[in-house]
């Protein structure tokens, strides 16, 4: 009986969380008109006879009109290259953070932790600033760099190269191997729980991002999907919600793919990184 | 400030075995260290530090971001303060905020520590729970935006229909001066999954012998969790408030989105009640090219931040005591 109850309350929380998502779906597979109804449904019907009908028309609404299609584009390219070209930089300097030893090091750690105090909302402005300064306002290279590097994983990281036994490291130092041999053969290698949490939550971030595009685009052929959607929901078309949730869905999916296939990577690294970047 | 845990690595410790190693090696190494530094302190040096000093600087002139900044001392932050023909909404914003912040957080937090409860109270399909309530959190901003204006919808959302099936009127939501803030913090709630995850792992830390001890004593489910369960995670608590405080009073990507739409410009929703502290600081900046004042606006904000956080940290030492 009780343990029903538990279980009953669940199903009611999951509802709350999942619906939503549903309803979207459901949404952008419907014909205009059908969205219209007093008891909103969760699946495809015809408004009048009740009879499935699904269309996929409003996807290719937003993706050629809308522009999604070259926004979804756009994103995937700036993870691309964003979240392996972050990763690199912040593993080097983690990796000479927890092990090399060289003058200055632990005072320059300690101020980069400081860093992490400023909030995100105050860098903003002169951020774009610095971006327009060297030219890059209003372009890809203005998406990647001004995100290239994040104090957060570069702690996270160290915290996790100081754990790797430097035995390892230091046989493989008196066997005649430079630095980044070791750093690529031995270290990488043995850092995969932390290098996966640092590369999903970066690209979960990126991916859904929609203040710095906001920002530093003027070029819609440059819109990251975040941004078009955003422009979608704000556009005469706005008021037509089959059309915007063609648009959300298109956003969504790819998250939730990643979602499903990294989760226990996802729900134990959240538990100590949270989802900033 | 180096606490002992950052400074050492385990190769610090000289062992009687190892031989020192050659200069020329070491100094090879203070090369390397740097080398492999130094993008991160390009980075750091260009897109943060000078950023934020540069703030701080801009907030004392007149600035449009394209011509030369004025100087202008503390005109931008007394007229912030006390000029209400110049920064009509100001405090409005504030207020809203604050209200924002007032409902979202313990609402995120309850929501949340249920949620772990009940996950962690069973055993089958505990990890597909999980998985669906964490669901919301990994959603674009812009999604849940737009999802929410949908379901919000007077006339067609599924918000007032499924009230009316418990024979609630249906509202509308974001047109309603009153009701914008509690829908806000709703969808932030509804997000509270990252919480939920660290109320979790705060529930799996609490040792078993001390509930079975509760029990044997003859406490029910309700006393244990007052009792043993809920002064145990008090710590996780404790860094929830702090952090979703932080994240509450800086909200704006959802206001945004929620408040876009056809005709009108983004303002904040009827009668500025979703104006939220960031989004009057991005209109600011963005919409009247106030650079200057916007950087004001940012450094009055990191003083409420600071202020909100301290006064948390002297709530639970009061408490404590």
């Amino acid at each position: 009986m009780r343990r029903a109850s538990i279980y009953l309350a669940l199903v009611l929380l999951v509802a709350v969380s999942v619906v939503p998502f549903l309803w979207m779906v459901a949404t952008s597979l419907k014909h205009g008109q059908d969205i219209y109804t007093k008891v909103p449904s969760l699946l495809p019907l015809d408004r009048r006879t009740g009879a499935w009908a699904a269309t996929l028309e409003n996807y290719a609404y937003v993706l050629q009109v809308g522009g999604l299609g070259r926004a979804f584009l756009n994103s995937a390219w700036v993870c691309l290259v964003l979240v392996p070209a972050k990763l690199l930089v912040d593993a080097l300097a983690a990796y000479a953070f927890a092990r090399i030893r060289f003058p200055g090091r632990d005072t320059l750690f300690v101020v980069l932790l400081g860093g992490m105090m400023v909030p995100a909302v105050t860098l903003l402005i002169p951020r774009l600033h610095v971006t327009q300064a060297l030219g890059m306002f209003d372009s890809g290279w203005g998406l990647i760099l001004p995100n290239v590097a994040s104090v957060l994983d570069i702690f996270l990281l160290r915290q996790f190269f100081l754990s790797i036994p430097a035995e390892l490291e230091e046989a493989a130092l008196i066997d005649g191997a430079g630095r980044m041999q070791i750093f690529w053969r031995v270290v990488l290698p043995l850092s995969t729980p932390v290098l996966s949490v640092v590369t999903i939550t970066s690209f979960l971030f990126h991916w859904n991002d929609l203040v710095w595009p906001l920002v530093v685009l003027n070029d819609p052929d440059l819109y990251t999907l975040p941004l078009a959607l955003q422009q979608l929901v704000a556009s005469p078309d706005g008021g037509r919600a089959y059309y915007v949730m063609a648009g959300a869905t298109l956003a969504v999916l790819p998250v939730i793919g990643v979602l499903l296939v990294f989760q226990r990577r996802i729900l134990q690294g959240i538990a100590f990184t949270g989802l900033k970047s | 400030m180096a606490a002992p845990a950052l400074a050492d690595t385990p190769t610090a410790a000289p062992g009687p075995r190892r031989r020192p190693r050659r200069p020329d090696a070491r100094r090879r190494d203070h090369l390397v260290g740097w080398l492999l530094v130094a993008p991160a302190v390009a980075y750091f040096l260009v897109f943060l530090l000078y950023p934020a000093l540069s703030a701080l600087y801009y907030s004392f002139t007149d600035w449009d971001l394209r011509t030369p900044a004025r100087w202008v001392g503390l005109a931008n932050y007394a007229d912030l303060l006390f000029d209400d023909v110049k920064y009509p909404h100001f405090w409005k914003s504030v207020r809203v905020t604050l209200q924002y912040t007032l409902i979202a957080v313990p609402l995120t937090l309850v929501t949340a520590l249920v949620q772990a409860l009940l996950v962690n109270a069973v055993r089958r399909g505990s990890n597909a729970f999980r998985l669906l309530l964490f669901l919301p959190v990994v959603t674009a901003e812009a999604a849940v935006g737009a999802i929410w204006r949908w379901l919000y919808d007077p006339r067609y959302g599924l918000v007032n229909s499924v009230l009316e099936l418990f024979g609630i009127p249906g509202q509308n939501w974001l047109n309603t001066p009153e009701l914008v803030v509690p829908a806000l913090a709703f969808v932030s709630a509804w997000q509270c999954g990252i919480s939920m995850i660290i109320y979790l792992a705060g529930l799996k830390g609490i040792p078993t012998a001390i509930i079975e001890a509760a029990t044997i004593d003859g406490a029910g489910p309700l006393q244990r969790l007052r009792r043993v369960v809920m002064p145990m995670l008090r710590p996780t608590t404790f860094y929830l408030a702090v952090t979703g405080v932080i994240a509450a009073l800086q909200v704006f990507g959802l206001v945004y989105v929620i408040f876009s739409g056809a005709g009108r410009s983004v303002t904040g929703g009827p009668e500025q009640a979703g104006l939220t502290y960031v989004l009057h600081l991005y209109l600011f900046a963005f919409r009247y090219d106030a650079m200057g004042a916007a950087c004001a606006m940012s450094f009055v904000l990191l003083v409420l931040i600071v202020i909100v956080t301290a006064l948390q940290f002297r709530f639970v030492r009061q408490e404590a005591a």
